[in-house]
């Protein structure tokens, strides 16, 4: 069954949306550049701006059929909405908004209190939001959009307005909401790791066009798209060190890659990703870091991206991108099969759903 | 101060109460839709609505006495199903005062819905709140301080009213002589001074008070979204 079905055509005058598309979901990825059209069609899920010619069905409920047809108001339609601001009213407490719903599960029935429990928001109930972190704030968001039993969750860019370690967090949390709640989501986003962590099936848009739709690792790595989660690599677990909150990871040539703990079991393979910017570059073998990962891996090719280079790696099959400037590249002599080091934080190894 | 002068402040105070009684549902409607209608037709109203505060009180109790007076539409409409006339009436005071007050009342009621974030209300909407649900719920108690603010601003105006009352109300002993009208008869009269500077002094000491109440209420408009 397909969650959502999109058919929308509006003319903006200086821009036109025009898509078509349903999807199976259960997590369903918008991704492209701002002014892409991304908001315009969350908004007209949602039911605050009606295109000219529409047909949008939620959980197969036809929500919207213009021009003439059913148009339903927004409080019906029955969408969770959370985006990057976590919006909550800042005259009610955490549990005044948690019970704004009046389609609110009670929160002290079965379904209500796994919703708080997944979230953690019971020892928030009785604060002020204004007492609230930012990350707390956007739980309550989200825990307030799922008590209201939405057949829909729309996410718009939910993490964009926290700091990267917040995101990380709140990013999980969603994970978790996927896995145990099992509701459906249409996620907005410009970040690859989002998407690729959380979609199961993702529409590229660009200028109010769908330019593909298939799985995330697909859509996501189109040659020419940059600037974001380049590198997605399938590797082994060799194994866990809980006391030091380390996975350690398989890479070729005998060498290990360092992951934040992870609940994957040894021998496993698991999807990460890695940003072509976290990674940096150094001749000689540094001493004395706090980044966990000294990678040694030979110079594969350089090519330009704008105005910096890339740079490819290879250790035996693989291959990662590293993004670093052409200034970079000449003070270290960079020429291919090169030797070079490759210095990555542990944490910004993401652990990827898919 | 002598009991013909308590009589005249708790007239006023009474004619003051009543004009914000009668101003607060249709100013706060009012408020709403110049806050969040986007139509051409916005500026008209807006200009309607402002327009006592700078016309010449004398020239808007003229215009009120036209509509209410025993020969005016509203005036004659009133006798025919009541007996009776508005027009010189405690009630013509209450009138008269709302009128010249609703500016300062709506404007304010205006600035602070203007200042709740309308997104807020999209999401009590998604949550499956209506219209009605989400300005009850959400718009109504964030911008409450200004709804109060401003109806204490329109309190505070509605006691130095004189122009439009005189017109349209007159005065008239206990019925429709409120302190300025009080005052202004006072200096008229022989040896009336003392008793006018006790008004006066009354006025002062109610205005101020009541501005300072208003400013108060007003401050405590949340404007930060959480």
């Amino acid at each position: 069954m397909s969650i959502v079905d999109l058919q929308i055509r509006h003319d903006f005058g200086r821009f036109a949306l025009d898509v078509k598309a349903s999807s199976a979901g259960p997590v369903l990825g918008i991704f492209g550049p701002s002014g892409s059209g991304k908001s315009t069609i969350l908004n007209a899920i949602s039911g605050f701006v009606h295109p000219q010619h529409a047909h949008i069905s939620i959980m197969t409920r036809t929500v919207c059929r213009t021009p003439g047809g059913t148009v339903v108001p927004p409080h019906r339609r029955e969408v969770g909405y959370v985006t990057q601001d976590a919006l909550l009213f800042p005259h009610l407490s955490v549990r005044g908004n948690l019970a704004f719903s009046p389609r609110c599960l009670g929160l002290d029935s079965l379904g209500g209190k796994r919703v708080l429990d997944v979230l953690r928001l019971a020892p928030l109930l009785e604060r002020r939001v204004q007492e609230l972190s930012g990350g707390e704030k956007q739980r309550v968001a989200l825990g307030r959009a799922l008590l209201s039993q939405p057949q829909l969750l729309l996410l718009d860019e939910p993490m964009s307005a926290l700091d990267s370690r917040l995101a990380r967090e709140v990013l999980a949390l969603l994970m978790e909401v996927k896995r145990t709640l099992q509701v459906p989501m249409l996620l907005v986003s410009h970040q690859e790791s989002e998407m690729a962590a959380l979609a199961d099936d993702c529409i590229l848009l660009e200028n109010g066009r769908i330019a593909a739709q298939g799985p995330p690792l697909q859509i996501l790595a189109r040659p020419g798209r940059l600037g974001g989660l380049d590198n997605i690599l399938r590797l082994e677990v060799a194994r866990h060190e809980p006391e030091r909150g380390i996975t350690w990871l398989v890479l070729p040539g005998q060498q290990q890659l360092a992951m934040p703990l992870s609940t994957a079991a040894a021998g496993q393979t698991v999807s990460v990703g890695v940003h072509a910017d976290e990674i940096i570059l150094c001749r000689q073998r540094p001493e004395g870091l706090s980044a966990r990962n000294v990678v040694r891996c030979l110079v594969d090719g350089l090519g330009a991206a704008g105005t910096d280079s890339l740079v490819r790696l290879k250790l035996g099959e693989l291959r990662l991108l590293a993004h670093v400037t052409h200034a970079a590249v000449e003070e270290l002599g960079l020429q291919p099969e090169g030797e070079v080091f490759a210095i990555i934080k542990s944490n910004s190894v993401i652990r990827l759903a898919v | 101060m002598t009991p013909a002068e308590l009589e005249i402040v708790w007239l006023t105070l009474r004619v003051g109460a009543l004009s914000v009684a009668l101003s607060l549902v249709p100013g706060v409607l009012l408020g709403w839709l110049l806050a969040r209608w986007n139509s051409p037709l916005r500026a008209l109203v807006q200009g309607v609505i402002m327009l006592p505060l700078v016309l010449p009180p004398v020239v808007t109790g003229y215009l009120l006495l036209k509509v209410f007076g025993v020969r005016g539409p509203v005036g004659s409409a009133y006798d025919v199903l009541f007996g009776g006339r508005i027009a010189f009436t405690t009630a013509a005071c209450v009138i008269a005062a709302s009128v010249v007050g609703f500016p300062l009342m709506v404007e304010s009621i205006r600035l602070s819905i203007l200042g709740v974030d309308r997104r807020l209300e999209q999401v009590s909407r998604t949550l499956g709140r209506g219209r009605l649900g989400t300005f009850a719920r959400v718009t109504l108690p964030l911008a409450l301080p200004g709804i109060v603010g401003g109806s204490v601003l329109s309190f505070a105006r509605s006691l130095g009213e004189f122009g439009a009352t005189i017109i349209l109300a007159g005065d008239i002993e206990g019925e429709t002589r409120t302190i300025p009208i009080a005052v202004y008869s006072a200096l008229n009269a022989v040896d009336g001074e003392a008793a006018a500077l006790r008004l006066v002094l009354v006025s002062v000491v109610i205005s101020l008070l009541s501005l300072l109440a208003a400013f108060a209420f007003m401050r405590r408009q949340r404007t930060q979204v959480a």
